[in-house]
């Protein structure tokens, strides 16, 4: 479709106003992080690392930061074995339900993540997992693992399935046949799967406000209590940092896109 | 396949050991946080010679804590509890009755010994404004309610409790008929038109650290905030004029969860941080109202803190606990559905 | 075949029962904590064994009291008294005061109980008293659903609303419905341009775009609230700039207000709109247009009568996407919003964590549920069945 010069014009002012309207929080962001006083004025007064330094000393948001990252890894490490092979399983069987599989297993995609989080506060301390990083770590899996499937099944659609006849042909076992041929060619839906659900683990609050124990925090909890109680530019530090975080998984997650693609369309 | 699966299961189950808590834990405390946990973790828990205590912070919800005592799964010890949560966690076996053979119940204020809780700290709130903004501002609940010689903006906290205290008072209910009247449809209905009329100058706060901020700002003329805070702002420099005719006051308690596998060395912490030797520092460093008796009426004590609660008490009001346990759910419903419309 | 299809099963089951057990199990559970009533069962058995035969006129035989007088001067001992007087409070307000004043003197009660409790207390002798122990006795109650929807159970039977002034939770409804319709329309208007635009855009451009709106899709919901959290500060960023600019003269309060909600939830959930329009839009082809054109169609009677119907599913799943993660919000509200800006999720995590009244958690979860759902099943009605709705990927 051709529209006019003004129109085209037109529209592409208002991309760049939204566009500006999407980055330019972030943006404020960051730059208010680098303030070298308490004010947060922009632009900034000067440029120090004062706040990052604060973050790096301070006991609570270390332990935060670890309390993250060995949930977020448990969570990948789960989501992504549990994912791939529901995904595997899900493409290699042939009967009928699958799609009512596939809608039950991305059921907590569409769930609202609060009351994901008050079902499983009331179940979970029934069996004693509430206020443990474990049953944490098992929260997050139920959220971030339908990416994983979702991620690993869009791959597999470009997956070659008469490589696995003929690997049946040459006397594989089915499972053989997985690890050797399926997984080298899909690993990029398995990686992109991981990261995603990764940063969903990360960036995770309302379910883990509810499921971790008092006490136990994580860093998107440390930043909602730091909000509440007192605004100081530590929280901007942070905050940069999960953003450099999220910058980091999208670029790798594009560059599997392209290459998964590339592999796709050889 | 199965070698898969056993790899799986491997992994899986070392996944879940490396994310699994330690099994030894030490003493854990928990309070409300900021500068007051700095000093108490100064001058209380580290002083106890009964082992390493930790200490971590909440914010008064109780919510936790049940799911933590349900789920068996309880990772606090000793906590910092306002006394409506007190009771009602005392009466479902929330917390472990306080073994008063450990701690010594005379050395409380009266009423600060009780089954499941020892006195820790009074609080309290009363009307605030800045001198230098302000050179006369109200100076009971009357004139709080008086915008036609008061004018300006106020705050007061979003909730029923403390605030409907106050609307009545401010409609001239005396204090000792408070709770009284607000038992009555009659007088809720009455607090609430009293809110009714002060609302287009009205704002409420929710954190504690917000009535300064407001005030400071010059966002409102007059608010109801905590005494302590308030008091710390003037030791600050700060030309606060605190009202402490207005002050409506509680106290704290610390309590033990039920289920812990620390249950006796909690009763002796809470020995050791209400007795008055780490009590008397703690003053030092903070003008907290101690609920144990020899602080609170130790002479040096309260002349080193001409803002401590403790001096202003006799005109206050006790916020009534039992009433707010029985008529707060409602009051509480009435009083969001008010703030909504 | 049938050994692939075991393999497949053998390769599903372990995911299937992580989701059965730690996310069906658990909704399926808290839906029947909105209906549960177990407090009085578990409390006073033997008094709601000796309710179950009266038949609700005049007062209860004197074993009821009785067992009454004992069971709760048991359960005030026990401590475990609390949750059943909160059950009963919270149904009729003053419940745990003439509760717990009979389980305090209960050692002073003496048969016949029922002289003596209402010696003690007259409401011991008023039939609704103990009309509303036999009902409250279980297992399942509507009074939890009852009340999110602002209403009790008459006096009489059958249902009526609740006193106005104590109307909360319908309001509620509405406005979490209303803030996410405007969020979604909002999301629409600026993402249709937006995906038009990147869709059309040449190589280099289209992907360097995309990614632009990639970066805040990937990024936490609670870095971006904080973000507006901070920027819409009353000395804050905004304010300092829109003074610069003479547009205002002194600092306005936009932190506790309906537009600073709805300007975060649009800014966090716009992506996902985007993302959904460009991916339909990418792939439509300029034949029909073209054919349109050469027709005679006119540039905007192209745009309406093609390419818009054509860009519709992309806009009913972006759409859907968006009112589906606003209705259930709870971060950036909590956090820019004020008194009256809050949406029901506000309300469950109150419920949970300060009243600790799991029934109203429940019930308003369960509403909230209905809700996402009937958006889920609209949304697939109006696409034929087509719109697949996924969170971020």
């Amino acid at each position: 479709m051709r529209e006019g010069p003004v129109a085209r014009r037109l529209l592409r002012l208002v991309t760049a106003l939204v566009l500006a309207f999407l980055l330019a929080p972030m943006v404020a962001v960051i730059l208010l992080s680098f303030s070298p006083t308490e004010l947060l004025a922009l632009p900034p007064r000067g440029f120090s690392l004062r706040w990052y330094g604060e973050l790096l000393d301070s006991a609570r948001w270390m332990l935060a930061m670890k309390n993250s990252f060995v949930v977020a890894g448990a969570t990948t490490v789960v989501a992504t074995l549990l994912g791939t092979a529901a995904a595997v399983g899900l493409q290699l069987g042939r009967f009928r339900g699958k799609a009512v599989l596939v809608t039950i297993l991305t059921l907590p995609m569409v769930t609202p993540y609060i009351v994901t989080a008050a079902a499983m506060f009331f179940a979970y301390s029934l069996v004693g997992l509430t206020g443990s990083l474990p049953g944490l770590v098992l929260a997050h899996t139920v959220v971030a693992v339908p990416f994983v499937v979702v991620s690993v099944l869009a791959t597999l659609q470009t997956f070659d399935a008469t490589l696995l006849r003929a690997a049946a042909s040459l006397g594989a076992s089915p499972a053989t046949a997985l690890i050797r041929i399926v997984v080298p060619n899909i690993w990029p839906g398995i990686a992109a799967g991981a990261i995603f659900a990764f940063a969903t683990s990360l960036d995770e609050f309302v379910i883990t406000l509810f499921m971790a124990g008092p006490g136990q925090f994580t860093l998107p909890r440390q930043m909602y209590a730091s909000v509440r109680e007192f605004l100081s530019p530590t929280i901007l530090a942070a905050a940069t940092m999960l953003f450099l975080c999220s910058l980091l998984f999208l670029l790798v997650s594009e560059a599997l896109r392209v290459r998964a693609e590339r592999r796709g369309r050889a | 396949m199965r070698r898969l699966l056993g790899k799986l299961a491997g992994l899986a189950i070392g996944v879940f050991a490396a994310v699994m808590p330690a099994e030894a834990r030490d003493l854990t405390v928990v309070a409300g946080g900021g500068a007051l946990q700095d000093h108490m973790r100064r001058t209380l828990f580290s002083t106890f010679a009964g082992g390493p205590v930790v200490d971590t912070a909440y914010d008064y919800n109780v919510g936790p804590i049940r799911a933590m005592v349900q789920a068996r799964n309880v990772t606090w010890d000793v906590v910092l509890v306002e006394a409506p949560d007190l009771i009602r966690g005392c009466e479902d076996g929330i917390f472990e009755r306080i073994d008063y053979s450990v701690v010594d119940r005379g050395k409380f204020m009266p009423g600060g010994a009780t089954t499941c809780g020892a006195g820790a700290i009074g609080w309290g709130v009363a009307v605030f404004y800045d001198e230098a903004r302000h050179a006369n501002g109200p100076a009971t609940f009357q004139e709080f309610w008086d915008t036609q010689r008061f004018p300006g903006r106020r705050t007061l906290r979003r909730g029923a409790r403390i605030t409907l205290e106050a609307a009545l008072m401010g409609d001239g209910v005396a204090p000792a008929d408070v709770y009284r009247v607000l038992a009555t449809p009659a007088g809720q209905a009455r607090a609430f038109a009293a809110l009714d009329r002060l609302r287009p100058n009205l704002v409420f706060w929710t954190g504690g650290q917000q009535p300064i901020e407001l005030v400071n700002s010059g966002e409102v003329a007059y608010a109801l905030g905590f005494v302590g805070r308030t008091a710390n702002g003037i030791r600050a420099g700060a030309r606060y004029n605190l009202r402490w005719s207005t002050l409506l006051y509680a106290y704290d308690s610390w309590a033990v969860v039920r289920g812990s596998a620390n249950a006796a060395a909690a009763m002796r912490l809470i020995q050791h941080i209400t007795e008055a030797g780490p009590v008397t520092e703690l003053t030092k460093l903070w003008p907290i109202n101690p609920a144990t008796a020899s602080v609170a009426n130790d002479p040096d004590v309260r002349a080193r803190n001409p803002l401590m609660m403790t001096n202003h008490q006799a005109g206050g009001l006790e916020i009534n606990t039992e009433f707010w346990l029985e008529y707060g759910p409602d009051l509480e419903q009435r009083f969001a559905s008010w703030v909504n419309r | 075949m049938r050994r692939t299809n075991w393999l497949a099963a053998l390769l599903i089951a372990p995911l299937m029962l992580l989701i059965l057990g730690s996310f069906l199990l658990p909704v399926g559970f808290a839906l029947f904590t909105a209906v549960a009533d177990r407090e009085v069962a578990a409390t006073l058995p033997r008094t709601r064994a000796a309710l179950a035969a009266w038949d609700g006129v005049g007062l209860p035989p004197e074993p009821a009291f009785a067992a009454m007088a004992q069971e709760l001067g048991q359960a005030l001992e026990d401590r475990r008294i609390g949750d059943m007087a909160q059950r009963l409070n919270f149904e009729r307000t003053g419940m745990r005061g003439l509760l717990l004043r009979t389980a305090r003197a209960a050692g002073r009660l003496e048969a016949p109980y029922a002289a003596s409790m209402v010696a003690l207390d007259a409401r011991w002798g008023e039939g609704d008293t103990w009309l509303l122990v036999q009902r409250a006795g279980g297992p399942v109650t509507p009074l939890y659903l009852l009340r999110a929807m602002d209403l009790q159970r008459a006096p009489g039977g059958g249902v009526q609303a609740v006193a106005a002034e104590e109307a909360l939770y319908r309001q509620l409804f509405w406005r979490t419905l209303g803030i996410s319709l405007a969020v979604t329309a909002l999301c629409v208007l600026l993402a249709y341009p937006v995906a038009y635009t990147i869709a059309k855009l040449s190589a280099p451009w289209s992907a360097v775009a995309l990614m632009l709106v990639l970066i805040p899709f990937w990024s936490s919901v609670l870095v971006r609230s904080t973000a507006w959290f901070v920027l819409l500060q009353r000395e804050g960023p905004v304010n300092q700039a829109m003074m610069a600019l003479g547009l205002i003269d002194a600092p306005v309060q936009v932190v506790g207000t309906r537009i600073a909600v709805v300007v975060a939830l649009v800014h966090v959930l716009l992506p996902f709109a985007v993302l959904p329009m460009h991916s339909v839009m990418k792939r439509l082809d300029g034949i029909y247009l073209r054919a349109a054109a050469s027709l005679g169609a006119n540039g905007v009677q192209r745009f309406l009568r093609v390419y818009l119907p054509m860009s519709m599913p992309g806009v009913l799943a972006g759409a859907a996407m968006v009112f589906l993660l606003a209705v259930g919000m709870y971060t950036a509200p909590a956090l820019v919003g004020g008194d009256r800006d809050q949406m029901v999720a506000w309300f469950i995590a109150y419920f949970m964590n300060r009243e600790v009244n799991w029934g109203m958690a429940a019930a308003l979860s369960a509403y909230l549920l209905a809700m996402t759902g009937a958006a889920i099943g609209l949304a697939r009605v109006l696409t034929g069945g087509v719109a697949t709705i996924g969170g971020r990927a």
